[in-house]
């Protein structure tokens, strides 16, 4: 591959990490915490193919006016490059390509069907001191992952009679509907889910994928290791929410 | 499909440099002269031509190419390649500065001078080196690359490749966080890793041959002269992000395949048999990939597994997966790899299960669920 398509294709791949790191994007694929990475990453990856291209014109110029031999700084280049084939450059086009043109969505109900939920990490290790009672208030929304090691784990029944609120998308299953969300804990190769069934049938009419928030009990005693933690959830009220732009817990 | 020329896949020396005049000459000198212009005469397809159509084909095709990937396991497969390449690119870039930062600012006969004669002790050095990089797997391949380069022994390289994504201070961290009030699950992770590591070294030092890694992994780096340090900087790191880039998107693309494959039912059925267990979650973090600095909280999510195969998981992860395997590849050579992996992942088990059995309280407690 010739040295110019290089230096394009690290603008190119350098300019879509930029683009979803600013944009916001990344959150589909990372957590939070990575976006000073990926921008400086994206930024010194541009910064590298636009300043040998700028090194390349400057030679060649000045190769050029001196009509001489080609100036030192090439030479020094040449000498430490590349006799072999760089073959393998060109699958940096693939994430250029996905990231610009695909734009994968965030993981949703696909993953929690292949993926056996589980109680989110560490929940295993806590004893019922880790549970102190739950805020007061008529509604109180929690994330699903704490939601989860709750109802699973939590000998003191802080949930029980409480009306929690969730929000987290729909996934239908042969065990009924659920709400599910994922937990990452660095990228979304790492996702796992964490699910709530929602009995009574109201929210069959929602499409897999679609963003819900309920408000509902948990049903006591239902998320065990046989169902891989996912809790019963009578519900009392339903209702669409836009798709966040940060669609996971950690 | 075999393009003209050589220019396409790679270019030959000696043609580059006119290669570039001329083109500048065409485009920034209207009064270009006569023989600059013979070179249009053959129609020459070179990569820029190829890039610039493929670019256009896939603008054009954009609503069939998203169509395409409407499938739901297409989806999700995409979307985890994404995130491995979002999420280890910058590692790989922060890789090839400390590279290219070698290769400029330290000159071979510094590190000959820090590093013991002696290869067996430079082994050790190299080991706990890298608890000073803290980084993933990712960065410590170009580093690795760049010190064998400046005349580091191999044995000492290697070591620190195996080290330096396992032992360092945030992937520590990362563990005690995961496993809370299991502080011996730190300890036997660090052992198991460092063991790996500087066992892979000595090895390496008794049966290894050099004639495995490919000539220009190799190739010493002439001392530079003050004056071009920057120019050689900026220069190395270049070169080694396009080379070892393809090969961590190749590892991404083949971990995201395999993530989608797979069946993670398996994590749920090993409960009960211990070496089984073992071998699957050895397999798994292979096929995973998993970032280092992440593997710990999704072994601790798996709850029904005991403790010795998490930690079998944590010890085989950073040391060999498939997308170190295809950085390797790309680094340092096919034959080179292909005898590497094997043997790290064999080491890499048995030095996990070794420190398991030692400082998790034996094989009796970890055997014991929860």
């Amino acid at each position: 591959m010739r040295r110019e398509t290089q230096n394009v294709l690290l603008i190119l791949l350098g300019g879509a990490l930029l683009k979803i790191a600013i944009n916001g994007d990344y959150l589909r694929y990372v957590k939070p915490s990575q976006q000073p990475w990926v921008i400086v990453g994206g930024a010194v990856m541009a910064g590298l193919g636009v300043v040998a291209i700028i090194g390349d014109l400057l030679a060649a110029r000045s190769a050029a006016m001196a009509d001489g031999p080609p100036a030192k700084h090439t030479e020094h280049v040449a000498e430490d490059g590349h006799h072999h084939p760089a073959r393998s450059a060109w699958l940096l086009m693939v994430p250029v390509l996905a990231v610009f043109l695909v734009a994968p969505p965030a993981l949703g109900a696909d993953s929690v069907t292949r993926t056996d939920s589980r109680a989110p990490q560490s929940a295993a290790t806590m004893d019922a001191a880790a549970f102190p009672p739950l805020p007061a208030g008529e509604v109180v929304p929690l994330p699903v992952s704490a939601f989860v090691s709750r109802a699973g784990w939590d000998g003191n029944g802080t949930l029980n009679g409480r009306r929690i609120s969730l929000s987290g998308f729909v996934v239908h299953t042969q065990g009924g509907t659920l709400l599910a969300r994922m937990v990452i804990s660095c990228c979304a190769a790492d996702a796992y889910p964490v699910t709530v069934r929602l009995t009574g049938g109201a929210a069959d009419r929602f499409n897999s994928d679609a963003w819900i928030e309920v408000t509902g009990k948990v049903v006591p005693g239902t998320a065990t290791k046989a169902n891989s933690y996912t809790p019963d959830f009578t519900l009392d009220s339903i209702r669409p929410v836009p798709t966040p732009k940060d669609p996971y817990e950690y | 499909m075999r393009l003209t020329g050589r220019d396409v896949w790679g270019w030959a020396r000696p043609s580059r440099a006119p290669g570039i005049i001329s083109r500048v000459a065409t485009t920034s000198d209207t009064s270009a002269p006569p023989d600059s212009r013979s070179g249009w005469r053959r129609v020459r397809v070179t990569s820029i031509e190829v890039l610039c159509a493929v670019l256009l084909i896939a603008i054009l095709g954009q609503s069939w190419l998203q169509q395409l990937f409407d499938v739901p396991a297409l989806r999700t497969g995409s979307t985890v390649f994404v995130a491995v390449c979002v999420q280890a690119l910058p590692f790989l870039v922060l890789g090839v500065l400390i590279s290219g930062a070698i290769a400029a600012f330290v000159p071979a006969r510094v590190l000959q001078k820090v590093l013991p004669r002696r290869e067996g002790a430079a082994v050790g050095v190299a080991g706990l080196a890298g608890i000073a990089l803290p980084g993933c797997e990712c960065a410590s391949v170009p580093v690795a690359r760049r010190l064998m380069g400046q005349g580091v022994a191999p044995a000492a390289a290697l070591t620190f490749l195996l080290a330096a994504p396992a032992v360092n201070p945030v992937v520590l961290v990362a563990t005690a966080v995961a496993f809370p009030g299991k502080p011996e699950m730190v300890l036997a992770r660090f052992a198991g890793s460092l063991a790996t590591a500087m066992v892979m070294g000595w090895l390496w030092a008794r049966w290894g041959k050099l004639s495995w890694i490919t000539e220009r992994a190799l190739r010493r780096m002439p001392d530079v002269e003050s004056g071009a340090r920057w120019t050689t900087f900026l220069e190395t790191a270049r070169t080694d992000l396009v080379e070892a880039g393809g090969f961590l998107v190749l590892g991404a693309l083949i971990s995201s395949a395999m993530g989608v494959l797979v069946p993670h039912r398996w994590f749920g059925v090993l409960g009960d048999q211990l070496v089984l267990g073992v071998l699957v979650m050895a397999v798994l973090a292979v096929v995973l990939a998993l970032c280092s600095e992440a593997d710990a909280f999704v072994a601790a999510s798996l709850t029904a597994l005991p403790l010795l195969p998490k930690l079998v998981f944590l010890v085989v992860g950073p040391a060999i997966d498939i997308k170190l395997f295809a950085l390797q590849a790309g680094t340092f050579g096919k034959s080179f790899a292909l005898r590497f992996a094997p043997v790290t992942f064999v080491v890499a088990i048995t030095c996990g299960v070794a420190s398991g059995a030692l400082l998790l309280g034996g094989l009796s407690y970890a055997g014991g669920v929860k």
